[in-house]
C-alpha cells in the first residue's frame, strides 16, 4: 500500500508542481526601453544610435527578441548594459506573459550568423521589413486604440502593422488597459497575431508625484495641447525619467515642455520625444 | 462593612490601609466609567436619515444632481471642470461604506458585527468592481481619487430564532429598501468629482441574519443585491469616464505610431 501511494505520489508530482519558467536560446537586439517600446522601425543605423544614445543617458536596457519583436525586461542589467546597439544570442529562463527573462547568458553576434531562412533576419534586414499597407486595417487598429477610455495623459500605446502582424507596444498605468488593447485588436478581422509589448508602469509615490507636477508645469505653459478629456502630449514617467511623446505644431513649444518637466520636483530624466508637425493632418 | 470602613477612613486621614483602599475603589469606579463610554458610542454613531429629507446627508452636496439619462432610478452629477474632473484621475482610495437606517428603524437593535458584516461584503463587491478601471491604493495623492459610498435605509427587523449557530444575529437586518448614494472627490482636496444616487430596489425580500453571508436564499438575495450596486457603481464610474466622439476625433488626429523612425524629432 506504501508503495503504491509512493509510486502515485512520484508520477503525479510534476503535474502538481508550477511548470517550471521555459528555458531558451534566441538571437535579440539589445535595446533601450524607449526605442525598443517606440519601435523605430527594423534595426537601422539610427535605431541603433537612439539605443545607445538613450541607454547613454540612463534609459534601462532590454532585450528584443528578433523573430517577433517581442521585448523582455532582463534581470541583469549590467550583463546586457555594455551589448546595448548590438545583436546578441541570449539563454535564459523567459516569461512571456510578463515579458521578463532571467538571463543565464549573453554573447555577441553578428547579423550574418543568422541563416538565411531564419525569421530573426526580417528585422536586421531593412529591405525585408514591410510595415501595415493593409490601409483599411491600419486605420481599423489605430480607432480601436483610441476609443479606449481609460487612456489618460499618463499612457501612451501604439502598434505597428506587418501584414496581418500586429505589435503593441508603449506604457501604461493601469494593468487593465494592456489586456484591453490586446483583446481590442486580436479580434478585428484580418489580424492574425498580436505581441504584447506594453509596459505596464509601477503606480509608486514619487512617480505619482512627478506625473502631476509635470502635467500641471505643461497644463500651465502648454494648455492649448491639453483638453477635458485628453491631451496631444503624453507624459510617460518611469522611475523618476519623465518621457515626453505626442505631438506639437512648434519646435519652441517642445523646447518649452523640456524646461518645464526639468524643473519637476523629483524627476532626474527627461526624454524628450515630441514629434514637431504642422496642424494639418499627420501622419 | 466596606462602605463603613471607608468612611471611617475619611476621618482618619494617616490611615495608609483606608487610602489604598479608597484607592482601589475610586479607581474601580473610573474602570467601570471607562467601559460605560467606551460602549456608548457605538449606539451614538449609528446614522440615520433624517426624517422628512430627501437625502441622508452623506454626500458632500447634493446639488448638482440630475437624473441619470442611461441608468433608471438613478440622479447622478459628473464634473465637467477641465482640471478637475474623473478623466484626470489615476488611481483611487476605497473607503469603508457607512450605513444608515432608515428614519424609524430601532438603532439599538443594529447588531454591530451585522453592520459590520455588511460593510466588509459591500466595500470587497465594490474595490472588485472598480480595481480593473482605478488601481486601489492606500494614501492619498494628487492624481488619487476617493471612493465614498453609504448604504442607505437598512432596517432592523424582527427577533431571530434561537437556534442560530454562533454567528447568528440577534435581530436581522432588512436591506429591501436600502438605496445606494456615492461620490468620488479628489482625495487630497475633498472637491466632488462626481456624484450618484441610486435607488434602484435590488435588494428587495433580502435579510441579512448571520454574520456569515450563506447560501440561503435571503442571504444569497442580499449578496446579489450588493454586487448588483456594485455592478451599477461601475457602470456609472464607465459612463462618467466615456470619450465624447470629439475626443476620439482628436485623438485620432494626433496619436500615430513612432513608425517609421525618420518622422521622428528626438533631441
Amino acid at each position: 500500500m506504501k508503495r503504491t501511494l509512493l509510486l502515485a505520489a512520484t508520477l503525479l508530482l510534476p503535474y502538481c508542481l508550477p511548470a517550471a519558467d521555459e528555458v531558451s536560446t534566441f538571437p535579440a537586439y539589445v535595446d533601450s526601453d524607449i526605442c525598443a517600446r517606440l519601435m523605430l522601425g527594423p534595426i537601422t543605423p539610427e535605431r541603433m544610435q537612439c539605443s545607445k544614445s538613450t541607454s547613454k543617458d540612463g534609459d534601462m536596457p532590454v532585450l528584443v527578441r528578433l523573430s517577433n519583436n517581442m521585448v523582455f525586461t532582463a534581470n541583469k542589467e549590467k550583463t546586457i548594459q555594455p551589448l546595448v546597439g548590438q545583436l546578441a544570442s541570449i539563454t535564459g529562463e523567459i516569461k512571456p506573459k510578463n515579458g521578463t527573462i532571467k538571463i543565464q547568458s549573453a554573447t555577441p553576434i553578428t547579423a550574418d550568423s543568422l541563416a538565411a531562412n531564419d525569421p530573426a533576419r526580417r528585422l536586421v534586414d531593412p529591405s525585408k521589413f514591410t510595415t501595415q499597407r493593409d490601409a483599411a486595417l491600419y486605420e481599423k487598429i489605430r480607432h480601436e486604440l483610441a476609443m479606449m477610455p481609460y487612456i489618460t495623459e499618463f499612457d501612451f500605446i501604439s502598434f505597428t502593422l506587418s501584414g496581418g502582424n500586429v505589435v503593441l507596444t508603449g506604457w501604461t498605468i493601469r494593468q487593465t488597459n494592456r489586456s484591453t488593447a490586446n483583446n481590442a485588436v486580436r479580434d478585428i478581422p484580418g489580424v492574425e497575431s498580436v505581441v504584447n509589448n506594453i509596459d505596464v508602469l509601477p503606480l509608486g509615490a514619487t512617480d505619482m508625484q512627478i506625473r502631476a507636477g509635470a502635467r500641471a508645469a505643461l497644463q500651465r505653459q502648454l494648455s492649448r495641447y491639453f483638453w477635458g478629456n485628453g491631451s496631444d502630449i503624453k507624459i510617460v514617467v518611469k522611475n523618476g525619467q519623465i518621457l515626453l511623446l505626442g505631438t506639437v505644431t512648434r519646435q519652441a513649444d517642445s523646447d518649452l515642455a523640456t524646461i518645464q518637466c526639468n524643473s519637476v520636483r523629483g524627476a532626474f530624466k527627461v526624454f524628450n520625444m515630441l514629434r514637431v508637425q504642422s496642424s494639418e493632418k499627420k501622419g | 462593612m466596606n462602605n463603613e470602613r471607608i468612611s471611617a477612613g475619611n476621618t482618619l486621614l494617616g490611615s495608609a490601609r483606608v487610602i489604598f483602599g479608597a484607592r482601589v475603589v475610586v479607581a474601580a469606579a473610573v474602570l467601570l466609567s471607562l467601559c460605560a463610554c467606551s460602549q456608548a458610542p457605538e449606539v451614538l454613531t449609528v446614522k440615520r436619515i433624517p426624517a422628512g429629507k430627501e437625502y441622508s446627508g452623506f454626500l458632500s452636496s447634493y446639488a448638482n444632481l440630475k437624473p441619470n439619462a442611461n441608468m433608471e432610478n438613478e440622479v447622478s452629477f459628473v464634473s465637467t471642470d477641465p482640471v478637475k474632473n474623473v478623466h484626470k484621475y489615476v488611481a483611487i482610495i476605497v473607503d469603508k461604506p457607512e450605513v444608515y437606517l432608515a428614519t424609524n428603524s430601532d438603532a439599538k437593535l443594529l447588531p454591530d458585527k451585522g453592520r459590520e458584516s455588511l460593510v466588509e461584503y459591500f466595500q470587497d463587491a465594490i474595490s472588485r468592481a472598480v480595481e480593473d478601471a482605478f488601481p486601489i491604493v492606500e494614501t492619498p495623492g494628487p492624481l488619487v481619487l476617493r471612493l465614498r459610498t453609504a448604504l442607505v435605509g437598512v432596517d432592523v427587523g424582527g427577533a431571530t430564532s434561537t437556534d442560530q449557530k454562533e454567528t447568528g444575529l440577534d435581530h436581522a437586518i432588512n436591506i429591501g429598501k436600502v438605496g445606494v448614494e456615492m461620490e468620488l472627490v479628489d482625495s487630497e482636496t475633498g472637491q466632488q468629482v462626481a456624484a450618484a444616487v441610486d435607488r434602484e430596489n435590488l435588494g428587495d425580500g433580502a435579510s441579512i441574519a448571520s454574520t456569515t453571508f450563506s447560501r440561503e436564499e435571503k442571504y444569497r438575495a442580499a449578496t446579489e443585491a450588493f454586487d448588483g450596486w456594485a455592478s451599477r457603481l461601475r457602470q456609472f464610474l464607465d459612463s462618467a469616464h466615456e470619450l465624447s466622439s470629439e475626443d476620439v476625433a482628436r485623438i485620432e488626429q494626433t496619436n500615430f505610431p513612432y513608425v517609421p523612425s525618420r518622422d521622428s524629432k528626438r533631441r
